[in-house]
């Protein structure tokens, strides 16, 4: 692995380590599993036993779910989960990528072959417990974990059809991108992300709904998956190229100024830090496109801060439990969809103070993990369960299949609730 | 979209935040991470020289040494301060008794003997001053587990034996428990949350036990409902338990960490850990806004009142280096500091005096709002409590809990009423 930068800030952001061990107390795997002994153990401490071309000294940090509270708590600034990531993708530089960490980090084609009209017999498969097990038996995918259901139509397709039936006005945009409320002064660029596309498209295009309303003329453009999964199982080269693919693509938005915009927080948290960060990526265009990059409800705050966000809100009489997942919380911006919801009248959002749901990206689908990132979750799962509504509130895609899969109730985006209070 | 926001999450902050949330604010906690809680014994600590009544050292205090943070509080403002924290506590399960008449002596993990002024009600029966003639009768025992890393009874007892307090230290076997490959303090607290495990220990207590009447334990009693674990091993054992406070992550921390996260959120409140404060920025003799660390660029907080509770060159407030720079660390306000590492250090180690660099600080005006070198305000909206402030050697003084809860209860009652 080359020296870069980063690897050197993330080598005596080590040394910042004073052994309090705050880190263990509030890592959320290591109170529930023998498995993981704790971030301050794999991370600054077995730090230092990782030697360039020398066997990791330590594969427990195998079971770090990456789920950052280490980072969020600590008093120092070490940057735990980084230097865990790290190690894990040293592990696969000297293994070899496994067919599972494979399968979960490409986890895109499925999508892409199973979204559509083969979606019924996907997700038929998909919820089939005897084929659940051969795959749980082979590939070692846990055959309970919760796998989303593949949509009969992707985010691009209704996207494009829209587009198509608002023809008369479309705008002619470049490279095969697509827009809609052509003729609006202000533009943004939505990344959807392979979630909306391919498991859940009315967040998307609740997203979409939400940015006209606030009069922005929202682009589609062509992007890639963000190449997160594969981060997250060590598949550093490959994530390399998704996001080089992804820069490239967004790069003409950024360098006109358009504010690029997610609803998926973990791509978004990808786009502004992780791929730069992880890959030691610190090109120009690659810092312009990560500043800007907005989580939503994130761009939504700043429209407010300036006073140009539309609060012409209905009231929305409900009580909602609310979980902020762990890669929101990794951009560092408190509580946007917080932020935002209390304007709305009526609306009352209680906050959880779980550490994590679990799942954490694509820990929890593996079959010696599953009861682990359940384990973690139970909290939460206790929690949303005790409010008596049917409806849970969490910004990211895998938190909500979880704690879906958790708790039987139905979980929702904000976005979802605010494109509600809009009428 | 909040027009108070406290940085810092230590005791000094979310006292603060408490007192600005009582006055109907509702105000947005920045903090680098979690730290000074967890990192301490979870007693109040107002003034630990004082040998007679706390009170009358604090009204002398006052007298004599204006500028120290005391002083900014002021002896009503002190009580006022205690007596809402207790109250919290109080509301929580969690009671702090004690008082300023005098300290209680409390052994620490070590066995030496601190002084503390309030402290949790499961730490009462390990006042080593109780009882006068309780030296003359049956040693105390001390327990623990071999599990538990940096918690050593019989040394502990030996230290305490040594200075007059008879004790024996033992170590109990680990109830039989489906799994723990490695342990810590908040791995005991969570196993001290069920019942069965105390069964356990309680039975080993009693076995244990001989004529002792008093049985300390690490401060690992469980995180739910820490009292009722007390009680329960007090029935089981026919002793009375007290916790002895162990090295960090302190779980007497992280129970006063989680009442006040929760009161302030109750309140309206919103505690943003993980985002560190890097600056701020001023207009005409006000603070206008502070940037706060995130991804890919920094967060903006624009607020009308602010209180800085960062900590001093312990808590990461304020920061030196090798060339002989101080520097406060979030908004670059003016220290009060020795001027070269020269004057850092007195020439003695272990000076009784202390060591001046340790008093480094911001100074301020009554209203605790930040002054620059000629002695006029910085930012008028800007107040600042806790080890931040200059005038106060707080490790040395004894007094960085007392302090931290004093200084920022005013602090939180100047920005909501007075400025």
């Amino acid at each position: 692995m080359t020296h870069d930068h980063i690897e050197l800030s993330l080598e005596q952001s080590l040394d910042h380590c004073i052994k309090c061990n705050i880190c263990t107390a509030a890592c959320p795997v290591s109170a529930v599993t023998d498995l993981f002994p704790g971030p301050k153990y794999v991370g600054p401490q077995g730090q230092r036993f990782r030697m360039p071309g020398q066997p990791s000294p330590d594969e427990s940090v195998d079971y770090c779910s990456g789920c950052r509270v280490c980072n969020e708590v600590c008093p120092t600034g070490v940057r735990v989960m980084e230097l865990n990531t790290r190690a894990k993708a040293a592990i696969v530089e000297q293994n070899g990528l496994p067919l599972r960490a494979w399968l979960l980090g490409y986890q895109y084609w499925f999508g892409k072959l199973a979204c559509g009209p083969l979606a019924p017999l996907a997700n038929f498969g998909a919820s089939n417990p005897l084929l659940r097990t051969v795959v749980e038996r082979t590939v070692k995918i846990g055959r309970k974990a919760p796998l989303p259901k593949f949509s009969t139509y992707s985010f691009r397709s209704w996207f494009k059809q829209r587009t198509k039936s608002q023809a008369s006005k479309t705008a002619a945009v470049p490279d095969g991108s697509q827009s809609t409320a052509p003729g609006s002064r202000k533009q943004v660029v939505y990344f959807h992300g392979c979630s909306t596309n391919y498991y859940e498209p009315h967040v998307g295009q609740a997203a979409v709904e939400v940015l006209e309303r606030n009069g922005f003329e929202v682009i589609v453009a062509k992007q890639g998956c963000c190449g997160l999964p594969l981060l997250s199982n060590g598949a550093f080269k490959q994530a390399r190229s998704h996001h080089e693919y992804n820069v490239e693509q967004l790069l003409p938005y950024a360098q006109r100024g358009i504010p690029i915009i997610g609803t998926s927080t973990s791509c978004t948290l990808t786009i502004k830090e992780e791929a730069s960060e992880l890959l030691g990526m610190h090109e120009t265009a690659v810092r312009m496109v990560a500043e800007n990059t907005y989580d939503i409800f994130e761009f939504l705050r700043l429209l407010h801060d300036r006073g140009e966000l539309n609060t012409d809100f209905k009231p929305v009489q409900r009580s909602m439990p609310y979980h902020a997942p762990c890669q929101l919380r990794a951009h560092n911006l408190g509580r946007p969809a917080l932020d935002i919801l209390e304007l709305v009248p009526g609306l009352q959002l209680s906050e959880s103070t779980a550490a994590c749901c679990g799942l954490a990206g694509t820990y929890g689908y593996k079959a010696e993990k599953y009861q682990i990132a359940m384990d973690v979750g139970a909290g939460l799962f206790d929690f949303v369960r005790a409010s008596g509504s049917d409806t849970a509130v969490c910004d990211s895609e895998i938190c909500r299949w979880q704690i879906a899969h958790g708790s039987g109730l139905e979980v929702k985006h904000p976005i979802e609730i605010l494109r509600e209070a809009y009428g | 979209m909040r027009d108070t926001i406290v940085i810092g999450a230590g005791l000094s902050g979310l006292m603060g935040a408490l007192a600005l949330a009582d006055a109907g604010r509702r105000p947005l906690v920045l903090a680098k991470g979690q730290g000074a809680m967890q990192w301490a014994a979870g007693t109040i600590d107002v003034w630990g020289a004082a040998n007679g009544s706390l009170r009358a050292a604090l009204g002398e205090l006052i007298t004599t040494d204006p500028g120290h943070p005391y002083a900014r509080a002021g002896a009503a403002g002190v009580e006022a301060a205690i007596d809402r924290f207790r109250a919290l506590m109080e509301s929580a399960r969690y009671p702090y008794v004690g008082s300023l008449e005098r300290n209680v002596l409390l052994p620490t993990a070590l066995g030496a003997l601190r002084p503390a002024a309030f402290f949790p009600a499961t730490m009462a029966a390990g006042d080593m001053r109780l009882g006068g003639a309780a030296h003359a009768g049956p040693p105390l025992l001390l327990a623990g587990f071999h599990e538990l890393r940096d918690f050593f009874p019989p040394m502990a007892a030996e230290n305490l034996t040594g200075q007059g307090i008879p004790a024996r230290g033992v170590y109990l076997t680990l109830p039989p428990i489906a799994r723990r490959l490695d342990f810590n303090t908040r791995v005991f607290a969570q196993l001290f949350d069920d019942p069965a495990f105390r069964e356990d220990v309680g039975r080993q207590l009693r076995a244990a036990r001989g004529d002792a009447t008093r049985i300390g334990l690490p401060a690992v009693l469980g995180l739910r409902d820490p009292l009722g674990a007390v009680a329960h091993l007090q029935a089981l054992s026919g002793a009375q338990i007290f916790e002895i406070p162990t090295l960090p992550p302190s779980v007497p921390g992280m129970r006063l960490f989680t009442i006040f996260r929760e009161a302030i959120v109750k309140a309206g409140g919103r505690l943003q850990i993980g985002a560190e404060v890097l600056r701020g920025e001023g207009a005409d003799g006000a603070l206008t806004a502070v940037y706060s660390a995130a991804a890919a660029r920094e967060q903006t907080h624009r607020a009308n009142l602010f209180l800085l509770a960062t900590g001093g060159v312990a808590g990461g407030g304020v920061r030196t280096d090798h060339t002989g720079s101080t520097w406060e660390t979030a908004l670059g306000l003016p220290l009060q500091a020795p001027g070269g590492r020269g004057e850092w250090f007195a020439p003695r180690f272990l000076n009784e005096a202390g060591h001046p660099i340790y008093r480094a600080g911001i100074a301020t005006n009554p209203q605790l709002q930040p002054l620059d070198a000629a002695g006029a305000v910085v930012y008028r909206n800007v107040a600042v409590s806790g080890a931040a402030l200059a005038g106060s050697d707080p490790i040395r003084e004894r007094c960085y809990s007392g302090m931290a809860l004093a200084t920022g209860w005013r602090a939180g009652q100047i920005l909501s009423s007075e400025l």
